[in-house]
């Protein structure tokens, strides 16, 4: 079996949907592929969906029509040792009202939404379809290979949407054979079942506003971070954790996870809640330095698939930069049909839009904060340091007080060392 | 709460497939002395039996999260691959 489109696009998550969406309003015949049951089927991320800007033109009232749990209104960070944590938080009224900054979703819902609208647009949705191979033809991908049946789909531009592995991207000779254990996250999470009063109760919301907490710390030294977040009627709680750190620790992602869940704050916000689900997925954290060739004769890359991801310590952006890249991938595809011409140069101004946009330029920007965050200080001896001069500062015990600088220098000393300090600072502000 | 992966089954939903999307060259994992896969996988899908000197692999509870073909130093898969279309893990909510 043969069938012939103006576009491929391997994978329906947000960035693939967005380019099928894209190219299909243009009126180019698109596949896209899901190897999935449904679109959102394999898919699972932290919980926080950032405004989607690259679709505001498509759905200039998103919150009405893409499905979601809550919008945040309150963000907070979190430093924990094992009996305390110093939090910083940010509550703010303006991030209530539409268009709201971000949300909680599900991705087998949100995806499922995404690439139905790309359908309705005209594109041509399989299902159940595992690419096997992509098709070169005199140095130019040409099309892919369908692993169930063998089938041939044909098309003068694919669009690799596939994920952080992305094998099409492999196949096709754009990306490393090998990925470093260094830049690669793997992600667990637990959806925890808990009712929408005791949520609203317990982290301050009313109405479907939600709330997102980062914590760092008791990770048992592991270099990686927690999250929890509301949804409707459930919490996500999950870690990132970097892979050659668990290696170097000889961890597991599960053991540090039942951990954390013991620990007495976080205990507190958890307590009374059912596991309902368990999930796990890989999180390109290295950055603009991992990045593969984005473009090649007849193809783009786009998404996690170019390890479009920005891992700060404070924000976790991904499907953001996804969907613009989907976009700018689609254009460039419309493009390319204009002038009939698939070459590398032609596509090329793919990675032109994505240079003057924010997918290109925020991660330029961030891209020491990957070499920043591969510090094991952060990961145990800075929550050590913040609750250790809290606890100073608050503690009542009959003792006379030193001054607030002694008792400054003397905890930086027990902790991370003086000089420590000041190489980290530095850096953490050469990376932010 | 705990999550325990013996229970994974009752909490994860998947399509099990006869055949395994991922298979092992044994002798690798023999001569290997890394085993990262052991502990890194999340879905505790490797188990070494230090008696057998076998690395085993059991397909039906696999995530696939994708951080053995990451943390494998030595490439020890004759095939890795995604499962066949519909079938493998299949998330209802997350």
């Amino acid at each position: 079996m043969k069938r012939t489109y103006d576009a491929i696009v391997v994978g329906a998550g947000p960035a693939g949907s967005s380019a099928a969406l894209t190219m299909a309003r243009a009126g180019l015949s698109v596949a896209l592929l899901e190897r999935g049951a449904f679109p959102g089927e394999k898919n699972m991320f932290g919980g926080v969906l950032h405004r989607l800007t690259a679709l505001e033109d498509v759905f200039p009232d998103f919150w009405n029509q893409a499905p979601w749990e809550r919008h945040i209104v309150k963000k907070n960070i979190s430093f924990i040792t094992e009996g305390s944590s110093f939090n910083v938080s940010f509550d703010s009224e303006e991030a209530d009202s539409p268009p709201y900054n971000g949300y909680t979703v599900f991705r087998p819902k949100f995806d499922n939404w995404l690439a139905e609208e790309a359908v309705k647009a005209g594109a041509t949705l399989l299902t159940r379809s595992t690419v096997d191979d992509v098709i070169i033809e005199n140095g130019k991908v040409t099309g892919v290979t369908m692993l169930r049946d063998g089938a041939e789909l044909h098309a003068p531009v694919v669009i690799a949407a596939d994920g952080v592995l992305s094998f099409v991207a492999k196949k096709a000779g754009l990306r490393t054979a090998t990925f470093d254990p260094g830049k690669q996250g793997v992600c667990i999470k637990a959806l925890i079942d808990m009712p929408k009063e005791v949520i609203d109760d317990r982290f301050g919301l009313v109405r479907d506003q939600g709330a997102s907490k980062e914590i760092v710390g008791c990770t048992s030294g592991v270099r990686g971070g927690t999250f929890l977040y509301t949804n409707y009627d459930s919490l996500s709680l999950g870690m990132v954790l970097e892979l050659a750190s668990l290696n170097e620790k000889d961890k597991t992602p599960y053991d540090l996870l039942n951990a954390l869940m013991q620990q007495p704050q976080i205990a507190k916000l958890l307590k009374g809640g059912k596991l309902l689900e368990y999930s796990a997925h890989l999180v390109p954290k290295g950055g603009y330095d991992m990045m593969p060739e984005l473009v090649g004769d007849g193809i783009m890359v786009t998404g996690d698939a170019a390890a479009m991801c920005i891992i700060t310590g404070i924000n976790l952006e991904g499907i953001n930069l996804a969907a613009e890249s989907g976009v700018l991938a689609g254009k460039a595809a419309i493009d390319a049909h204009h002038q009939r011409d698939f070459s590398k140069s032609s596509l090329a101004s793919y990675r032109k839009m994505l240079e003057e946009s924010f997918v290109l330029k925020d991660l330029k920007l961030y891209k020491r904060s990957p070499q920043m965050l591969h510090n094991d200080r952060i990961f145990s001896q800075y929550p050590e340091l913040l609750c250790g001069v809290m606890d100073e500062i608050y503690r009542i015990d009959g003792s006379p007080k030193e001054t607030m600088t002694k008792m400054l220098l003397g905890k930086i000393k027990e902790t991370v060392g003086l000089k420590n300090l000041m190489a980290d600072v530095y850096s953490g502000w050469r990376a932010l | 709460m705990n999550i325990n992966l013996d229970e994974i089954f009752d909490y994860t939903s998947f399509n099990i497939d006869r055949d395994p999307h991922i298979v092992l060259d044994e002798n690798i994992c023999k001569e290997c002395d890394q085993r990262f896969c052991v502990n890194a996988c999340p879905a505790c899908c490797y188990t070494w039996s230090e008696e057998e000197q076998k690395m085993t692999f059991v397909h039906d509870g696999c995530l696939e999260c994708g951080t053995c073909y990451v943390v494998c130093g030595n490439n020890a898969f004759t095939l890795w691959r995604y499962p066949r279309g519909g079938f493998g893990v299949s998330y209802r909510m997350t």
